[in-house]
């Protein structure tokens, strides 16, 4: 009986103030287990993988050793070395580290481009959509892999930024496609129009008025890309078009694994690094999934 | 010279098909209008969906491109053909839909506020001061000032918008049916309203209804369109007294009468008008049921009938 009142205290109040986008969201994963364990987990990881590297000199983790090759864990070593003696465990920190860097990066550069393409491309329409829409194409048929393949061939040093400008080159024309369409739906509302009639310059407009109103678009669909880009990061490492072995990565960890050996007789090298992915793309993916009900009213739980 | 004048005003929407995206025809949405405004009064642009009267107000704001024609207001001409829009601040409108036309992500103050921030440099403390008068002016609490569109009702969120449009204080308002989306209740009270606000800022409104009941109450000069073109146009007197084009009379004779006791004789009435509209059809519109040329019938009265002789 007391819990009820309790419960008609709390309609009441949402009633007289409606709820937050953060507390929609936030709702939302405190009522999906599931998403609720994934973020804690991410937050856990990212905090002990920025953390820890702080402390960890990158240059010395990669430098071999030839006393200490193949060490399975012990005390020296948490989880053992390399071929070359190397700490696996620094390797595994770092690594995380970049990948998550390189994912984060990623998503972030494409997110910018592709709104700001989709958005401008959508709201103008007509013959300038038709045009960027043709370069997008364009994009989507060049070969991936080939291309990166070769810049890999080309660029002399590889680091984080340069690996992610590549591959935002090839990513950004997927999240410019959705925004260019639903942009093109929110300029035709009234409200839009509404402000043309007000005197607002397009540019405005855009920025101003439509942008808001794609932001839970945008949000889901970085937050689930971010997932795709850690696992082609890692992809494209374990099929050696990544990083090389002096820039680890939880792809350059996982590509021992193709030697049978290491494979078959040193889990310690690959199988956490294996287990990391898993986790972290598992975890980003159910965050997202909850942030795409969230902006949904019908499909909410919470 | 009128405050505003509309010559020959024709909007077409191309019809795109065929090889190449060839154009292959058009919509004649508005097909040769012509009328006047005088300061202070208001007009109203009557017909049925898809008339071409929420294309003739959008057309006077710049928001549809004209094909033909002319629009000139004090003088100067508007929205020339082949021009990017040009809004004005002086003319401003009120949209039909309450909920499409206020943005979802925005607090009122913002809403209200984007029209001073675009014509007028304000400091914060000013611009609050305005959408404070303003808010008042139209009945809403200025405590509502931090709240997002969709908590309020229908009428209270079309008064929002009716704040907006009066915020640069314009001579010319185009309604785009504005109560269409309101309950019967919240009408009269956002009409009555909207002649308090004329009376006060001597606006001019360019009235878009399909209901005669709401016309005859708000308007001085009524317009009659059928598919894109007039049928009738005059003073009130001259469109409810003595409707001379069928379409018109239909029109009229369609409007509701609470008198219980006359429901027969209406519903008879009714009757009569409909046979009279089905018989003589063919002598009201030509060949592709477009209406005729508009001819006077007095100094006022202009009406769609096909030339004797």
């Amino acid at each position: 009986m007391e819990s009820k009142e309790i419960k008609l205290d709390d309609t009441q109040h949402v009633a007289t103030k409606s709820p937050s986008g953060f507390s929609i969201i936030w709702r939302e994963i405190v009522r999906d287990k599931i998403a609720l364990v994934s973020l804690i987990l991410l937050v856990l990881i990212t905090s002990f993988v920025y953390g820890i590297s702080l402390f960890l000199n990158q240059d010395e983790i990669v430098t071999v050793d030839l006393f200490a090759i193949h060490e399975p864990p012990g005390e020296d070593f948490l989880l053992g070395t390399d071929y070359g003696g190397r700490d696996i465990f620094g390797q595994l920190i770092i690594g995380t580290r970049n990948s998550l860097s390189i994912g984060i990066l990623v998503t972030l550069m494409t997110g910018v481009i592709g709104v700001l393409y989709g958005l401008v491309s959508g709201y103008f329409g007509g013959t300038i959509d038709n045009i960027m829409m043709r370069i997008v194409d364009f994009f989507l048929i060049l070969p991936f892999l080939m291309i990166v393949i070769v810049f890999v061939a080309i660029v002399p040093k590889y680091s984080v930024l340069s690996f992610s400008l590549i591959m935002t080159a090839f990513l950004w024309m997927g999240i410019a496609r959705l925004i260019r369409s639903k942009a093109l739906q929110e300029k035709e509302l009234d409200y839009a129009q509404a402000s043309k009639t007000l005197g607002s310059s397009n540019l405005k407009i855009m920025l101003t008025q439509v942008l808001p109103n794609l932001s839970s678009l945008i949000i889901v669909t970085m937050t689930l890309n971010l997932a795709a880009n850690i696992g082609l990061e890692s992809g494209l490492s374990f099929l050696g078009f990544g990083f090389p072995e002096s820039t680890p990565s939880l792809g350059t960890l996982l590509s021992y694994a193709r030697n049978p050996q290491t494979l078959e007789y040193r889990w310690w090298i690959w199988v956490p690094a294996a287990v990391l992915i898993l986790v972290l793309m598992l975890s980003v993916n159910n965050v997202g999934q909850a942030l795409k009900r969230a902006t949904d009213a019908r499909q909410r739980r919470g | 010279m009128a405050f505003l004048k509309v010559e020959d005003l024709k909007v077409h929407f191309p019809i795109k098909g065929g090889l190449f995206n060839r154009t292959i025809g058009a919509i004649k949405a508005v097909d040769g209008v012509s009328f006047e405004i005088e300061q202070g009064k208001t007009y109203g642009l009557v017909g049925e969906s898809g008339s071409g009267k929420t294309t003739t107000g959008r057309a006077i704001v710049g928001l549809n491109e004209i094909t033909e024609g002319k629009i000139t207001y004090e003088g100067e001409e508007l929205n020339i053909k082949g021009k990017a829009i040009d809004p004005r601040r002086d003319i401003q409108m009120i949209f039909q839909d309450p909920y499409s036309s206020l943005n979802p992500k925005k607090r009122v103050l913002d809403i209200v506020a984007e029209p001073l921030r675009n014509y007028e440099k304000l400091s914060r403390k000013e611009e609050r001061q305005r959408v404070h008068e303003l808010l008042e002016q139209v009945g809403l609490s200025p405590e509502s000032i931090l709240k997002y569109p969709h908590e309020f009702s229908g009428g209270q969120r079309q008064r929002i918008g009716v704040a907006r449009a009066i915020a640069l204080k314009p001579k010319l308002i185009i309604a785009d049916e504005p109560v269409s989306a309101l309950d019967v209740s919240v009408q009269a009270q956002v009409l009555n309203f909207m002649q308090d606000i004329q009376k006060e800022l001597n606006l001019t409104y360019l009235f878009i209804s399909h209901d005669l009941g709401i016309v005859k109450h708000m308007c001085d000069e009524i317009g009659i369109m059928y598919k894109g073109r007039y049928v009738e146009s005059g003073t009130k007197q001259d469109i409810f007294n003595s409707p001379q084009h069928i379409y018109t009379k239909r029109l009229v004779a369609a409007i509701p009468d609470i008198d219980p006791k006359k429901r027969e004789e209406k519903k008879q009435f009714r009757q009569e008008v409909q046979t009279e509209y089905e018989q003589s059809y063919n002598d009201y519109f030509d060949n592709e049921g477009l209406a005729y040329g508009l001819q006077s019938v007095s100094d006022t009265h202009l009406v769609a009938l096909p030339e004797k002789g």
